[in-house]
């Protein structure tokens, strides 16, 4: 067939254009910059400046690009650098003075600043590459590999690593191969419900109607993930081939992104790969000269997390308020203006151009027979190593908070891993050896969720995670439907009561009662998965709740309204003041003894004394119940101007 | 023209015309379910009180009657321990937000809360749940009508006549959430808006919330003004 | 909460962002959402003003634009402060004391959340989350991003706007100074 050949033809040509203006830039001493929202919040902007001064101090001939997330967040600003002759080091946790150190002594100097070094990308003599670390032992990315390694600005870098070349191939497909392909790979949304997206695809491919529509559902609103974000600012690219052949399958000629418009920068990155995919003739009219014609339009969400549901993101995109209707009918069946209207997940979208290049059963091969493939997890909280990780399905909780997160922060002790925000559930010790697929997830009483993993320690309340995550929905609920809109107000208001010590015995059993029936009653995915941080923090940890309700006490020395904070005497070193200038609100006061006091009706509980206390005196405390103390007042005046001397000495 | 189809409804052989809303195809049997944002003449149902739950065979746990569509030999059953269950909850969650004060109420005897607690053995005064009203005031500017949305339960039928029967579109949905409310554009006063004070969402309102000057005159208790 | 009064000029002003919006948007259904982050980027909130013309323009009720822009986050119908303080209140965030951030900056400003400073020069609100659970807790100050913030670095970000505002006064004292005796000079 001329046709396929002419495709074929059409992406060779522009894959080696790609690539000669890849290898071309391969001779000079690269650097790569992680400038992402997280490498931003740490400050990678004013590294990307100082690299930037410095190679022009040095007149060098450096390549310096900004990249997207590798995952590894808790070492942001991340850099990695290619020179010629030296192994590509990945360097983190940089700042301004590290990064000219950087230039000076490796790039200007042949000294790698091995101390700065974090992993070797390649495996080589001399350094340890992350696969020698335990997480890379548990570490298998698809859809992140590329990110933080490749221009997420220059779609050559995406092209010169086979990018769009599952869109070549599929170009020249019969669409009915192309859905029974991702059928086969068993493929589920990575949305957070598990649904096969060959199935979706079929249904919304075979119901007639035209024009039919495909959207990316990037709405990604659970406070606790980020991998869509990271997803589309590092490597946009992968999601619009993915997009791409979507719209393909099912017959679409028109797409939408839905994304978030917290999300300035993604947005930003993904204008820039639209215009470049149109430019290069990867999108628009007559798509490598198959004939196939795509528009790809972004639409922006205006803050409301309600619109990851699939209707309700419908109806915004309709210009109306953000509410879900009843399914079905399903929007593969009638949704956008009506007509089939696919909708699939950044992160799903992501997966398909690797199973088009790799196959079926390659994809299965990965993972668990019924949820193939891998998982991103946000991993956050009081895990040591936060950020982004991909590991096969089928990986336990215990390896990937011990060995990809390694472990608690602190020394603290693990008490919970909340998983799938406001959706999810909160697992228990007990559950680390479950293997984490869909399946077994919905089994313990969490989901998949969108993949937020949010890792719990001893000193986080379980019922303060509930109260949280159901004070989330409710703020978030539409309140178009009765069980969502005042339920979830009912839930909250109990939850409430309980961490302020007003709860009462029965309130347990009313509060799973109506959880029950929410779960049951509310008319979409919003509002039957709310309870589920109640049901299974009462499931897990209904003693912390009993705590609560009979002893005013808070196990966890967190709800503020049963802790009270002392500083003991006995362990109170008397020179020092840093307490005293810790306070926001100057709650602490020197008492005549010379001995520090808090006075508790000044103290607003905002912990930062607990935190500025020297490590060798540890002598604030949290006690639970509160206990009253009373201001050692008489002879403040007496002291005063010691302490004010002291004080003044101290600065 | 259309088919006509034969279900069994609580052990009832009816009949009811193809493609018909569930809930209808009872109601128009003698058969009541609870139900309040429901209209026959809409074109779509909203499905947000959530009050019209009932069993089906071969559908799991309870289903809401007004978005299924009746088939040849459905088997339904108004009533199980599950859809008891489900109803009460609801029930109590829209008494929970609802100004509670029937006997001083001016659609007392005409109120569709009413009717579903009589129907269903539930009772009119909250006791598992905490109170959520708000103290909102009442709307007393047009001529003929009060607007209470102290009592307002969402149902949306007054927007529905508003702005699909009469085409004025002086009311909708506002905000979201436990704020969500029916209102008037910036939520002033409907005689400072563009309503017509045609009547025609009073007409429909299912409770106390868009009521007749008229029918309140045996009211006195004070209220703020708006 | 009613929208407030309009200062002389600000209805041209207002005419002109939402007829430049609206003619690159477009008029039917499916721009309303565009069209009021367009206007709202341009005016910094939705006036009543605003709300009622592209209601007119789009035909549609105004209480169906006054809906919409009341229903989602993004949209609001007061002026922002000068400086925007946005406080993440993820599951990270909170976790990790965001709302004891949330709780210093209200100290602080003496507002609360979604609330505007009388002066005008600082605004609160919350944010479900940016996606930088890693680095929580976060405050995103005028769009940019701060990792790890502590209570006392809330009074580190609020003392440097004070610093840049007294600087800047000063500097227009010099000026205008610099101006009169430029002025008794000539």
């Amino acid at each position: 067939m001329s046709g396929t050949e002419a495709v074929e033809q059409a992406y060779r040509l522009l894959q080696s254009e790609a690539k000669q203006k890849v290898e071309a830039g391969r001779e000079k001493p690269v650097i790569l910059l992680g400038t992402a929202t997280c490498g931003r919040a740490a400050g990678a902007l004013a590294v990307l400046a100082a690299f930037q001064e410095e190679i022009d101090k040095h007149h060098l001939d450096v390549v310096l690009t900004e990249t997207g997330c590798m995952g590894h967040c808790y070492a942001e600003p991340l850099a990695v650098i290619l020179k010629p002759g030296y192994p590509p080091l990945v360097y983190g946790s940089l700042d301004e003075g590290k990064a000219r150190r950087l230039v000076n002594d490796y790039l200007v100097s042949d000294d790698p600043c091995y101390e700065f070094a974090m992993a070797a990308l390649e495996p080589n003599d001399v350094f340890p590459t992350f696969a020698d670390y335990p997480r890379g032992i548990y570490e298998h990315k698809i859809i992140l590999a590329d990110c933080g390694l490749i221009d997420p600005g220059e779609i050559g870098h995406y092209l010169a690593r086979d990018g769009y070349s599952g869109l070549a191939k599929v170009l020249t497909t019969e669409p009915d191969l192309v859905i029974a392909e991702i059928k086969e790979s068993k493929l589920r949304g990575r949305g957070g419900a598990g649904f096969p997206t060959g199935v979706k695809w079929e249904t919304c491919k075979n119901v007639p109607g035209i024009p039919k529509y495909a959207i990316c559902n990037a709405d990604e609103g659970d406070p606790g993930a980020f991998m869509d974000r990271a997803l589309l600012e590092s490597n946009p690219h992968q999601v619009l081939e993915g997009l791409t052949i979507a719209a393909y399958a099912v017959g679409a000629e028109q797409a939408y992104i839905y994304v978030r418009a917290e999300y300035p920068l993604a947005i930003k990155r993904l204008r820039t790969a639209l215009e470049q995919s149109q430019g290069w003739g990867l999108l628009g009219r007559d798509i490598l000269g198959s004939g196939f014609n795509l528009e790809i339009k972004l639409f922006q969400g205006s803050g409301a997390f309600v619109c990851g549901e699939e209707t309700a993101l419908i109806a915004s995109i309709h210009g109306r308020a953000g509410l879900p209707n009843h399914r079905p009918p399903f929007p593969a069946t009638s949704g956008l203006h009506g007509r089939p209207t696919l909708i699939n997940n950044v992160k799903t979208l992501s997966y398909v151009p690797h199973i088009i290049r790799n196959g079926a059963s390659w994809f299965r091969s990965i993972g668990t027979p019924n949820s193939p493939g891998t998982a991103v997890f946000a991993l956050a909280g009081k895990v040591v190593s936060t950020g982004l990780a991909e590991v096969p399905m089928g990986t336990t909780l215990r390896n990937l908070v011990y060995d990809v997160g390694n472990g608690i922060k602190n020394e603290r002790k693990f008490k919970a891993v909340q998983i799938g925000g406001p959706s999810g559930g909160c697992l228990p010790e007990s559950s680390l050896d479950l293997p984490i697929d869909f399946d077994s997830l919905q089994q313990a009483g969490a989901m998949m969720g969108s993949g937020g993993m949010v890792v719990l320690d001893e000193d986080d309340c379980m019922v303060e995670i509930a109260r949280f995550f159901v004070d989330f929905t409710q703020k978030e609920s539409c309140g178009k439907c009765t069980f969502c809109r005042l339920g979830t107000k009912q839930m909250l208001d109990i939850l409430a009561e309980i961490t302020r010590g007003q709860g009462k015995d029965e309130d347990i059993d009313l509060l799973q009662e109506l959880a029950e029936d929410i779960k049951l009653g509310s008319l979409c995915g919003l509002g039957k998965t709310a309870p589920n941080p109640v049901l299974t923090t009462i499931r897990y940890f209904r003693p912390e709740y009993e705590a609560h309700i009979r002893e005013g006490r808070c196990p966890a020395l967190m709800c503020k309204d049963l802790i009270s904070y002392r500083i003991i005497p006995e362990m109170c070193s008397k020179l020092c003041n840093v307490c005293i200038g810790s306070c926001p609100v100057e709650a602490i006061y020197t008492r005549p003894d010379m001995l520090k006091g808090i006075d508790p009706d000044k103290c607003v509980k905002c912990n930062s004394c607990v935190s500025a206390c020297p490590p060798q005196y540890k002598a604030v405390v949290k006690l639970s119940p509160p206990v009253v103390e009373e201001v050692v007042a008489e002879a403040v005046e007496e002291g005063m101007s010691e302490v004010e001397q002291g004080s003044g000495a101290d600065h | 023209m259309s088919r006509e189809v034969a279900l069994t409804i609580d052990d009832r052989q009816v009949k009811a015309a193809e493609g018909e809303r569930l809930l209808w195809a009872a109601l128009d049997n003698g058969i009541y379910i609870p139900h309040l944002c429901d209209l026959r003449e809409a074109e779509r149902t909203v499905a947000s009180c959530r009050l019209c739950f009932v069993e089906v065979e071969g559908l799991r746990g309870p289903v809401t009657s007004c978005t299924l569509a009746v088939s040849e030999g459905m088997v339904v059953k108004t009533r199980s321990p599950g859809v008891d269950r489900l109803v009460r909850t609801g029930f109590e969650l829209l008494l929970s937000n609802h100004r509670l004060h029937c006997a001083k109420c001016a659609k007392n005897k005409h109120c569709e809360l009413q009717k579903i607690a009589r129907e269903r053995g539930l009772k009119l005064k909250l006791t598992r749940l905490r109170s959520l009203l708000q103290d909102v005031p009442i709307d007393e500017s047009p001529r003929h009508f009060n607007y209470d949305a102290g009592k307002c339960v969402l149902c949306g039928r007054c927007i529905w006549a508003d702005q699909e029967q009469v085409r004025v579109g002086a009311i909708g949905f506002i905000r979201r959430g436990i704020a969500r409310k029916m209102a008037t554009f910036e939520d002033g006063c409907l005689a400072d808006s563009i309503c017509t004070q045609c009547e025609a969402c009073v007409k429909v309102c299912p409770v106390g919330a868009l009521y007749l000057k008229a029918d309140e005159l045996r009211l006195y208790e004070p209220k703020k003004k708006c | 909460m009613r929208a407030m009064d309009l200062i002389e000029g600000e209805e041209e002003l207002i005419h002109t962002a939402v007829g430049a919006v609206l003619q690159s948007c477009g008029t039917g259904r499916e721009s309303l959402i565009p069209v009021l982050q367009g206007v709202q980027d341009r005016l910094g909130y939705l006036p009543r003003l605003a709300m009622q013309r592209i209601a007119g323009d789009m035909q549609l009720p105004e209480v169906e634009v006054f809906g919409v822009g009341t229903f989602y986050n993004q949209f609001r119908l007061n002026p922002p402060g000068k400086h925007r303080v946005e406080v993440c209140l993820g599951t990270a965030c909170h976790m990790m004391g965001g709302h004891i951030i949330l709780e210093s900056f209200e100290r602080r400003l003496s507002i609360h959340e979604g609330e505007t400073t009388p002066d005008r020069e600082y605004s609160l609100e919350r944010v479900a989350c940016v996606g930088c659970c890693a680095l929580a807790p976060v405050v995103v100050v005028d769009e940019k991003v701060e990792a790890k913030v502590s209570p006392i670095r809330v009074d580190g970000i609020l003392l440097t706007f004070e610093i840049e505002k007294k600087e800047q006064e000063a500097e227009q004292q010099r000026e205008a100074e610099q101006q009169r005796e430029e002025g008794r000079e000539a």
